[in-house]
């Protein structure tokens, strides 16, 4: 099997090295460090990346500029976002943009190398600070958009969700409700996946809108 | 542009509409007795007139206002040769007219009140000399006179507060920019400070031993500095209606063993009972370190809705056995819990403690929050 490649986007030399080495030592392929939000989306689109470990403060371009032009590429690379500075609406912001985990850089080596094998196999990587953010944006969506518009979470999504944010694993998690791992697997995906469907409509939409006024 | 230039225009108006008054006066009056006399020294104004529009807008100095004086005094004293030596005292206003106010109006715009009042003085001699003519008779109406001193202090006055107000400004505006530059720096300092914290607290956890413990030091300060570097929202309206966000006091629990998790969005609650309730998750936490092993994980979640928020305070301690609440309680022994359950009844709220075996403890606390559908509605995005 040949190994995962991996990018590193941080504008920290002393993270983006300690990151490639962990990396490095699990074996895997880093084919890319850089610390600069625009070189990031040029290497990407050259290398083709499978994940890309994205910070969110970067000096030239915001870090969620930079998730969204990554899902716009030809080959969409899967995003971990591993960010000190805990700005809860660019971590959301990132989310919606197409990431699809997040995780604090005061994580583990163990925590962040499962992470970045989770994201890599395409799951979503839930800590409970992602599960409390993805929760408050779905009700803020509930109170702003009208029923039929905006997306709404099951009260099943919405009870394992709780459970996320509470810290639970989803092991745990399918003991408590007496449903299968993968089930529960599959409710936090899909959670994800209405956000970030919703996102793109609206841009969509915006788009649409904006280019009526302009004709 | 600087407001003192907006005055010499402003003067230069007044100069070249007095001219226009002077001359229409005196066309009117057939240029008095010598009309050839009377039209050199129209000229003479008119090139002065010229003369001072440009000169004010490029240099000021005493040596112009000075020079100024004196060709508007000679005008004014030619007077009694355009007009005949009894035109004075008759009561017929001087050739130069109301153009004699100029130069009091620039010496008030560059001296202040008192170089106003001197300039003022200085011409009313002037006139009052021709009206009096020689002899200095005091009996004569003074109107003209008591305007134009007032003229220089009034304009003096102004002109000197603009200027005040205008440095004051400038002050303000450069302080704000050196503030703003600061806080640019401070920035880039603190998200260094930042990665090298998240940094020692990595590495110290993975080499374990003592280094374990400066890693966890280092975590404990990462969350704090966070939390207060944290940019404010833009729209923090909330704060003046007495309001504050939950989630950002609980923020402050976060540490290598608290998970603190809260909406993007600000819970609010208003100021005391957002105090109290933050103060009752503190206890559940600090009932989380008293017994169970160190070590022991905790997660802070809170939620909101419209009319409640919910905080939850979960360990993943070894929980406690079916029926053991119930018996503390019914022994009344139930310390900490009992507290907790308290303080939240105090806000109007529930709290309901959760056990499930090898799911540690959790405890809910509901307060209801009347604010919270209205910081929904004011919240951009």
């Amino acid at each position: 099997m040949n190994a995962l490649r991996v990018m590193v986007v941080d504008d920290h030399p002393m993270w983006r090295d300690a990151v490639a080495r962990d990396l490095g030592e699990a074996r895997y392929d880093v084919v890319a460090t850089t610390g600069e939000g625009r070189q990031a989306l040029r290497v990407a689109a050259a290398v083709r990346p499978d994940v890309v470990i994205l910070d969110l403060r970067l000096p030239d371009l915001p870090g969620v500029e930079v998730a969204r032009g990554l899902a716009a590429c030809e080959h969409p690379p899967r995003v971990l976002v591993l960010s000190a500075s805990g700005e809860q609406e660019d971590v959301l912001e990132a989310v919606k943009a197409g990431a699809s985990g997040y995780l604090v850089k005061s994580a583990g080596r163990e925590e962040f190398l499962d992470a970045v094998r989770r994201t890599a196999e395409g799951e979503p990587v839930f800590t409970p600070g992602l599960a409390g953010l993805v929760l408050g944006e779905y009700r803020r969506l509930a109170v702003q958009t009208p029923a039929d518009d905006g997306p709404r979470l099951t009260d099943r999504e919405t009870e394992v969700l709780r459970l996320v944010a509470k810290g639970l694993s989803y092991k745990q998690i399918a003991e408590r409700l007496v449903l299968s791992h993968r089930t529960v697997q599959n409710h936090v995906q899909n959670t994800l996946n209405k956000l970030q469907l919703h996102n793109r409509v609206e841009l969509v939409r915006y788009a649409i809108e904006r280019g009526l006024d302009e004709t | 542009m600087e407001i003192a230039s907006s005055f010499w225009r402003a003067i230069s108006v007044y100069r070249i509409a007095s001219l226009a008054y002077a001359a229409l006066l005196l066309a009117g009056a057939g240029g008095y007795q010598r009309p050839v006399l009377g039209w050199l020294v129209m000229g003479v104004m008119a090139l002065w007139t010229a003369a001072t529009t440009f000169a004010y807008s490029i240099a000021r100095g005493r040596s112009l206002l000075m020079i100024d004086m004196l060709v508007t005094m000679g005008c004014l004293l030619a007077s009694p040769y355009v007009q005949g030596a009894d035109a004075g005292p008759a009561g017929v206003m001087p050739v130069t007219a109301t153009w004699i106010g100029a130069p009091v109006l620039a010496w008030a715009v560059y001296g202040g009140r008192r170089a106003g009042v001197v300039a003022a003085v200085v011409l009313s001699m002037g006139d009052l000399w021709l009206r009096g003519l020689r002899g200095f008779d005091l009996s004569v109406h003074v109107n003209g006179a008591v305007l134009l001193v007032l003229a220089g202090a009034v304009v003096g006055h102004v002109a000197r507060l603009t200027k005040q107000a205008e440095e004051r400004l400038q002050r303000a505006v450069e302080m704000e920019a050196a503030g703003r530059e600061r806080e640019r720096l401070a920035r880039g300092i603190h998200d260094s400070v930042l990665q090298v914290l998240a940094m020692v607290q990595r590495r110290g956890l993975e080499i374990g031993g003592e280094a374990a413990e400066l890693g966890r030091l280092a975590g404990e300060q990462e969350a704090a500095l966070r939390e207060m570097i944290r940019s404010e929202p833009v729209a923090a309206g909330y704060k003046d209606a007495g309001l504050v966000d939950v989630g950002a006091l609980l923020r402050r629990y976060g540490s290598a063993t608290v998970t603190v998790s809260t909406p993007a969005t600000p819970l609010l609650l208003r100021a005391e009972r957002a105090r109290d309730l933050a103060a009752a998750v503190g206890a559940a936490l600090d009932n989380v370190r008293r017994h169970c092993e160190e070590g022991t994980r905790a997660w802070v979640f809170a939620e909101g809705d419209a009319e409640s928020v919910t905080v939850t305070v979960r360990d993943d301690g070894p929980g406690i056995p079916a029926g053991r609440l119930a018996e503390a309680e019914a022994e009344g022994r139930l310390g900490v819990a009992q507290s907790i359950r308290g303080r939240v009844a105090g806000l109007g709220g529930t709290a309901g403690f959760v056990s499930v075996p090898g799911q540690g403890t959790e405890v809910e606390l509901t307060v209801p929050a009347p604010a919270q559908a209205a910081a929904d509605l004011q919240w951009p995005l």
